[in-house]
């Protein structure tokens, strides 16, 4: 038996839709942390969270990962993509690339993904709640209408969030990613 | 019937289901190589004779193998606790036993599944397994004898277990939490009141309900759903009016066990939010939440669930009305049909099976809801995960105006309910 016969396949490592979800990530990492200071409705949801909270969402096996956690001031921050060396106390697991891309291109919302058991979640529920709420109202302030629709369960009407509100918070949040 | 894009169902828990189940437990034990099981139950059921009854089940027959109990734990508190947990462990091990027979209703089999893990996996300490998928190896053996109809624990793969130094309850979720064998035997839920038939009748009710109509519902589960639904809107008034019925005990008992392999793999909604923060902020028993809030989780997701609803009618109410039923109607009809059913049982205890949160008591009669108590229980909702599967979204608003209409008793004014996007994706 000759072994070279039998080689050893490495799947694909899909580079470019690696890239696209850490762009994602890296984007609403930054959103996070703009949305805490600018929006009303996300620090009264940041506020509830506790002082040594610190969020990972991560696509399994290897990353890419988001990491945002609460600084010694309680102040949001984007802590960037190594979770080497911090305390995780939430963690929300896409359990793959392809389930990822269903989530960042709008085509599955947050909720879905979740009971599709695509995305998992370990730590302190009441947070991860917050968290899924938070990436609601995020993808309302960032994405025009017809996108956020697809990615959440229902865009807020006027009565629940102002147009002055959403733009106010839109612009400041962009603002606050690019800077 | 609704094909996810993607969906996962797992349930190997063996069921062991009729009049005299129990006298198989032995040949089970023995099946798995265990011969020294400890039972862990509470007093409640230790009172009513039911520890005595599964013993004397086990007694071996003339000249045929027998098993040994290594150990009976029978203090189980209402509210399974981490550190009892830890005390039932080194009870298990100073006494070598090798298998545990779990006997009673969800604290008893959550506590037990706790206990399986320490002794399993090793340590003193819990705390290291909890979350999911934290227990990654099989456990020893675990048999499940429910004694009410309700919970469906004993088809689930999650335990809850309170830290109550730390004020948090903890989850474990692990398939390896799933019990090896459920033990369905008539006998077990004879003697329970009619009030708590009633309670934990509707609680199996709202797991197979919430299980066909929120957003991880699959093939699988809305199977085992329907059929759940069917068994225990045919058997509960009757187990409730005639408590020693055995063969409607037993369909109320295979119908939690349905319905608990339906939402263990499915989940549930909205009215498991309300009603897990009604328990925690007022105390209410669960059940009890579940049957008053069951009618206004349907109405509240009608405008994206109507079809679903619908096809609730034909276990509920049975194929002449399903038929005589307009398709439009359907819906409206399976939810009046719940309302119905919680009347009957009204009816049937005495007043004791409330139909609205201003009328449950404690045991001194004194209201357990006050009205202002609503926000709290409000407040806590937010904070709770089943609200993710419910197809419509919920903000504290929501949530304030069903629980005004749950605690007043009047269904809810459907213009009032903010609708997100028709043809939500299941």
């Amino acid at each position: 038996m000759n072994i070279n016969n039998y080689p050893e396949i490495r799947p694909k490592s899909k580079l470019i839709k690696k890239i696209y979800v850490w762009v994602m990530l890296f984007v609403f990492g930054r959103a996070f942390q703009a949305a805490s200071k600018v929006d009303p409705a996300a620090k009264e949801e940041f506020a509830k969270m506790p002082a040594d909270f610190c969020f990972d969402m991560c696509v399994l096996p290897n990353g890419p990962h988001m990491i945002i956690g609460k600084d010694e001031k309680g102040k949001i921050r984007y802590m960037g993509w190594d979770p080497r060396g911090k305390k995780i106390t939430l963690w929300m697991k896409i359990k793959n690339l392809d389930a990822a891309i269903l989530m960042f291109t709008f085509q599955e919302s947050s909720c879905v993904a979740t009971a599709r058991d695509r995305l998992i979640v370990d730590g302190d529920i009441p947070a991860a709640c917050g968290i899924l709420r938070l990436m609601n109202l995020l993808e309302t302030l960032l994405l025009p209408k017809l996108l956020a629709k697809l990615g959440v369960k229902r865009y807020p009407r006027r009565t629940q969030l102002s147009p002055a509100r959403k733009w106010a918070s839109r612009i400041l949040t962009y603002i606050r990613i690019v800077a | 019937m609704i094909l996810p894009g993607y969906y996962e169902f797992c349930c190997r828990v063996k069921t062991v289901s009729g009049h005299r189940a129990l006298e198989n437990i032995p040949e089970a034990l023995l099946a798995m190589h265990s011969r020294r099981p400890m039972i862990i139950s509470d007093r409640g059921v230790a009172g009513a004779g039911l520890i005595s009854l599964v013993t004397g089940a086990m007694k071996p027959k003339k000249g045929g193998k027998g098993v040994a109990i290594g150990a009976v734990y029978d203090s189980v508190l209402p509210d399974s606790d981490i550190r009892m947990v830890e005390d039932i462990a080194k009870i298990y091990r100073e006494k070598k036993c090798d298998s545990i027979i779990a006997i009673g209703g969800g604290s008893v089999l959550d506590t037990a599944k706790g206990v399986n893990i320490l002794v399993s996996l090793g340590g003193d300490s819990l705390m290291r397994y909890a979350g999911a998928g934290a227990v990654k190896k099989k456990l020893r053996p675990l048999i499940a004898v429910p004694t009410t109809s309700g919970t469906g624990s004993e088809m689930t793969l999650v335990a809850v277990i309170a830290d109550h130094e730390r004020r948090v309850k903890l989850p474990f979720t692990s398939y390896f939490l799933l019990p090896d064998i459920a033990v369905l035997d008539p006998r077990m839920t004879k003697t329970l009141p009619p009030a708590l038939t009633a309670s934990t009748g509707m609680d199996a009710m709202t797991h197979a309900c919430e299980a066909y109509t929120c957003l991880a519902k699959n093939p699988l589960s809305d199977t085992t759903a329907l059929a759940a639904i069917q068994l225990i809107s045919q058997n509960l008034l009757k187990a409730v009016k005639k408590g020693d019925d055995l063969e409607s005990r037993l369909a109320l008992a295979n119908g939690s066990a349905l319905a608990g392999m339906s939402f263990s793999n499915s989940m549930v909604g909205m009215v498991h939010t309300i009603g897990h923060a009604t328990g925690g902020a007022c105390g209410v028993p669960h059940g009890t939440c579940m049957s008053i809030l069951l009618p206004y989780g349907l109405e509240y997701n009608l405008h994206k669930t109507a079809h679903l609803t619908a096809d609730l009618l034909y276990p509920l109410a049975g194929a002449g009305v399903y038929a005589a039923t307009p398709a439009k109607e359907r819906a409206v009809k399976a939810i009046a049909c719940i309302r119905r059913l919680n009347q009957d049982l009204h009816d049937s205890t005495g007043g004791r099976h409330a139909r609205c949160l201003r009328e449950v008591v404690d045991r001194d009669g004194k209201q357990m809801v006050p009205k202002e108590a609503l926000p709290a229980i409000a407040r806590t909702a937010m904070g709770d995960g089943s609200q993710f599967y419910n197809p419509e979204e919920l903000d504290y608003r929501d949530f304030m105006m069903v629980l005004e209409h749950a605690w007043e008793g009047t269904p809810l004014d459907l213009k009032k309910v903010i609708r997100g996007k028709k043809g939500q994706k299941f």
